[in-house]
C-alpha cells in the first residue's frame, strides 16, 4: 500500500486540487489517500507517508499554514532529503520560500510574512491589481508539461533548482523561464487545479516514482485531451 | 467641476445618439465620462434612493425584480439592466438619472454591481442599501476564491460605514458575516426540504471566526442553509424577513405570514424573490402590493426560454460556466427535474478563445456527478473543450453510451434524441444567450426537417 498524505485539505483545496488525488487513487488500488487536518500531526514526520500533497489556498490560509508547519520545518527538510515525494501546486509553493510580502485588500498596510525558508525565494502579492492568468508549456526530464496559473503574486529568486524549463508562457515571474522547484522528489509548481489530469505523462512518472505500474484510468481519453490541449496551447500562447 | 460638466454633456450627447439609433443599452457613454472626468461617479448627483445589488449569483434576477416593482409602484428609476455592472455601467445608470444641469430626475437608482470592483466604485456612489445575494465559488480566473470576494465587499461596507444598510442572506455562512459596522437586515429561509446533494467542492470549509467545523441543521443548496460552528457562537443570524414556508412545486413562499408567488421552481430563484421582498418591505411597501406584482413575473428570457415541438419542450437554461456554484446548482436541478431529457452543454466562455485551458480547474470542482442520472438520457457537448468534458463525464461515472462529445458545436443537433424524452435543455454560459437560442432553434429545425434517421 502506498500512502499519500493530503495536508490540510480544509485549507489547501480551493481550486479542485483534491481531484489530483482522487484521480491517482482511481489509477491504482495500491494507493491510499489519508487527510491530515488542521490540528493533526503530519504523518510524514513519522515516515508514514510515501507522498505528501498540498494545493492552493487563500492568502489568509497561507499564513496559517506556515504557522502550522513551522514546528515541523526540520522534519520537512529531512523528508525532502530522504526522497519522500512532495507535490505542491499553486500558491502553496510560496510558503516554502523565505517570505511573502506585498499588499492586502482590506487596508493600505503592507504585509511581511516569514515563510518556512526551505527554499531561497520570496513572493510578492499584488492584491489590488488584476489577477494574473496565463498558461505554460515547458519541459521536465523530457516530458512536455502544461500548466495554468491564476494568481495575485509572483516569486522572485534565482531558482537554480527549477522544476520546469518554460518555452511558452512565463516561469515563477514574468522575467524568468524557470518554473517551480525540483529538489530530490519535491515537485512544486505555480500551476493550479487538477495538475495530474492536465499532465498525464507526469502522472505516469509519479506513479512509477511511487513504485507502481503507470497505467492510467481512462488513459486513452486523458491522453487525447492532453494532446489536443498541447496543440491548442502551441497555437495560442 | 468643469471637467465633470464636460464629461456629463459629452456622455449625455453620446447616450442620446445611441438612443436615437436604438442602441441605448451601451456603456460607451460611461467609458467616455470616466475618461474625461475620472471622478465622474463622485460628482454626479444621486437620486433620493440608491440600491446596490451584488453577490455571486442572483444579482440580475434580484435587481430586475426590485427595479420592476418600483416602476410598477409609480417611481421613476434608472437601472443598468443590460449587464454592465462595473464603473462604466454605473456611470450610464446615473447619467440617465440626471438632467444636463446634474439635477436628479429619477426617484431611485438600482445598481447591479460586480463584487470584485465594489470597493473601487461604491464609496463614490454611497448607496443607501447594499444587498448581497450570496458569496459562492465563482470564476477563479477573475475572482479567485470566495474569501477574496468577501474582503472586497467588507472593505466597501467599512468605507461606507453606518450610512449604508447591508441587506444580507442569513443562510449564507460567508456573506452573513459582512457589515459588522453597518446597519444589517437579514433575510432567511426555513427548511424547504430541497434534499440537496453533497457538493464536490466547498464554498466555505471551516468557521470563519475560529476555524472550527461548520454543521447544518438543514441545507437549501451548496453551503446555504441553517448553520452553526461546533466550537464557537458562529451561527445563522436571526432573519428579519423569514420565509417560514416555501413550496417550490406550487411556487409559493410564505414570509412573515404572507404568501408570495415565486417566479420559478428553483431554490436559487426562491432566494432571489426573498431578497427582493426583504428590501421592498424594508422600504415600506405592503405585502399585497408586492405579491400582486410577483404574480406577474417570470424568470427573465436571458436566463430561461422554452419552445415546444412535437411533444418535446426545448429549453435554453443559463448555467454559467466557470462559476462552479451556479453550474453545479443547475446540474443538480437537471437531476431532480422529473422529466426524461437530453442535456446539451454549451459551457465554454467566449473569453476562453484566449485562455483555452483555463476551464480545466472548474470542471473538477463542478458536480458533473449529478449528470449521472437515469432520467438524463444523453449529455451532448461540443466545442474546443469537448475532450475535457468527455473525460470529466466519464470520471463522474456517466456511462460512455450516454455521452456525445463533438468538436464542432454545429454537429450537436444531429445527436439530440427525438424519442423517449420530453425535454431538451441547452445549458449555456450567460454571455452566450444568442448562441444558446441559435442552438435550440437548430435542434428544432433539424427535427422538423426529419431529424436523425
Amino acid at each position: 500500500m502506498k500512502i499519500i498524505e493530503f495536508l490540510y485539505p480544509e485549507y489547501t483545496n480551493i481550486y479542485g486540487e483534491s481531484y489530483n488525488l482522487e484521480y491517482l487513487k482511481r489509477c491504482n488500488k495500491e494507493i491510499q489517500v489519508l487527510e491530515t487536518h488542521v490540528g493533526d500531526t503530519p504523518k510524514f514526520i513519522y515516515g508514514q507517508a510515501d507522498m505528501v500533497y498540498m494545493g492552493c489556498m487563500t492568502e489568509d490560509k497561507q499564513e496559517k499554514t506556515i504557522e502550522l508547519l513551522m514546528p515541523y520545518r526540520n522534519y520537512i527538510i529531512n523528508a525532502i532529503q530522504s526522497g519522500i515525494i512532495f507535490v505542491v501546486t499553486g500558491n502553496a509553493l510560496e510558503i516554502f520560500g523565505t517570505k511573502i510580502i506585498g499588499d492586502e485588500v482590506m487596508s493600505d498596510d503592507k504585509i511581511d510574512i516569514r515563510g518556512l525558508s526551505i527554499f531561497d525565494y520570496q513572493s510578492v502579492r499584488h492584491m489590488k491589481q488584476s489577477r494574473h492568468n496565463s498558461q505554460y508549456i515547458g519541459n521536465f526530464d523530457g516530458l512536455i508539461m502544461l500548466g495554468h496559473r491564476s494568481q495575485y503574486s509572483f516569486c522572485y529568486g534565482d531558482f537554480d533548482n527549477y522544476f520546469i524549463k518554460i518555452y511558452k508562457g512565463i516561469g515563477m515571474n514574468p522575467d524568468t523561464d524557470r518554473e517551480g522547484v525540483h529538489v530530490k522528489n519535491f515537485f512544486g509548481t505555480y500551476s493550479l487545479g487538477p495538475y495530474f489530469i492536465m499532465n498525464p505523462p507526469f502522472t505516469k512518472y509519479i506513479l512509477r516514482l511511487l513504485g507502481l505500474k503507470d497505467d492510467l484510468i481512462f488513459e486513452k481519453e486523458i491522453m487525447e485531451a492532453y494532446q489536443y490541449r498541447l496543440e491548442e496551447l502551441r497555437r495560442t500562447i | 467641476m468643469f471637467r465633470f460638466y464636460v464629461a456629463l454633456w459629452a456622455s449625455k450627447l453620446m447616450l442620446a445618439f445611441y438612443t436615437l439609433i436604438k442602441q441605448p443599452k451601451t456603456d460607451l457613454p460611461g467609458l467616455l465620462a470616466s475618461k474625461i472626468c475620472p471622478d465622474f461617479l463622485s460628482y454626479i448627483h444621486k437620486p433620493a434612493l440608491t440600491i446596490t445589488v451584488t453577490g455571486t449569483n442572483g444579482k440580475t434576477t434580484t435587481s430586475t425584480l426590485i427595479n420592476d416593482f418600483l416602476k410598477s409602484a409609480g417611481l421613476t428609476t434608472s437601472f443598468n439592466e443590460w449587464g454592465a455592472n462595473m464603473q462604466a455601467g454605473y456611470s450610464v445608470n446615473l447619467l440617465r438619472g440626471v438632467n444636463l444641469f446634474n439635477k436628479p430626475k429619477v426617484d431611485c437608482s438600482i445598481l447591479e454591481a460586480d463584487e470584485l470592483t465594489l470597493d473601487e466604485n461604491m464609496p463614490k456612489i454611497k448607496p443607501d442599501y447594499i444587498l448581497v445575494t450570496n458569496i459562492c465559488k465563482d470564476s477563479l480566473r477573475r475572482n479567485g476564491h470566495p474569501e477574496n470576494i468577501y474582503n472586497h465587499i467588507e472593505h466597501t461596507l467599512r468605507i461606507l460605514g453606518d450610512k449604508t444598510t447591508a441587506v444580507l442572506n442569513a443562510n449564507d455562512p460567508i456573506s452573513s458575516e459582512l457589515g459588522k459596522g453597518n446597519r444589517r437586515i437579514y433575510f432567511g429561509m426555513a427548511d424547504a426540504r430541497t434534499n440537496p446533494f453533497v457538493n464536490l467542492g466547498k464554498d466555505i470549509a471551516i468557521c470563519p471566526r475560529c476555524g472550527g467545523k461548520i454543521t447544518y441543521d438543514y441545507r437549501h443548496y451548496r453551503h446555504i442553509g441553517k448553520f452553526r460552528c461546533e466550537n464557537c457562537d458562529f451561527k445563522t443570524p436571526h432573519p428579519d424577513y423569514m420565509a417560514e414556508f416555501t413550496d417550490l412545486n406550487d411556487r409559493t413562499m410564505t414570509i412573515s405570514g404572507h404568501e408570495y408567488p415565486l417566479i420559478s421552481d428553483t431554490i436559487f430563484n426562491a432566494f432571489n424573490v426573498l431578497a427582493a421582498v426583504a428590501i421592498l418591505r424594508e422600504l415600506g411597501y405592503r405585502e399585497n402590493e408586492i405579491s400582486s406584482f410577483l404574480s406577474t413575473q417570470k424568470v427573465t428570457d436571458i436566463r430561461e426560454t422554452c419552445v415546444e415541438y412535437n411533444g418535446i419542450e426545448y429549453y435554453t437554461f443559463a448555467a454559467k460556466s466557470q462559476n462552479v456554484s451556479a453550474a453545479s446548482t443547475v446540474f443538480e436541478y437537471m437531476a431532480k427535474e422529473p422529466s426524461d431529457k437530453d442535456v446539451v452543454l454549451l459551457m465554454d466562455e467566449v473569453q476562453d478563445k484566449n485562455h483555452p485551458t483555463e476551464t480545466l480547474s472548474w470542471l473538477y470542482e463542478t458536480d458533473y456527478e449529478f449528470l449521472n442520472d437515469p432520467k438524463i438520457k444523453r449529455v451532448i457537448v461540443g466545442g474546443h473543450m469537448y475532450l475535457n468534458h468527455k473525460l470529466r463525464l466519464l470520471l463522474a461515472g456517466v456511462p460512455e453510451d450516454r455521452i456525445v462529445a463533438v468538436e464542432d458545436e454545429a454537429d450537436i443537433p444531429l445527436y439530440v434524441d427525438q424519442y423517449g424524452i420530453t425535454k431538451v435543455y441547452v445549458l449555456y454560459e450567460t454571455d452566450c444567450v444568442t448562441k444558446a437560442l441559435n442552438m435550440r432553434d437548430s435542434i428544432v429545425s433539424y427535427v422538423k426537417e426529419g431529424g436523425r434517421k
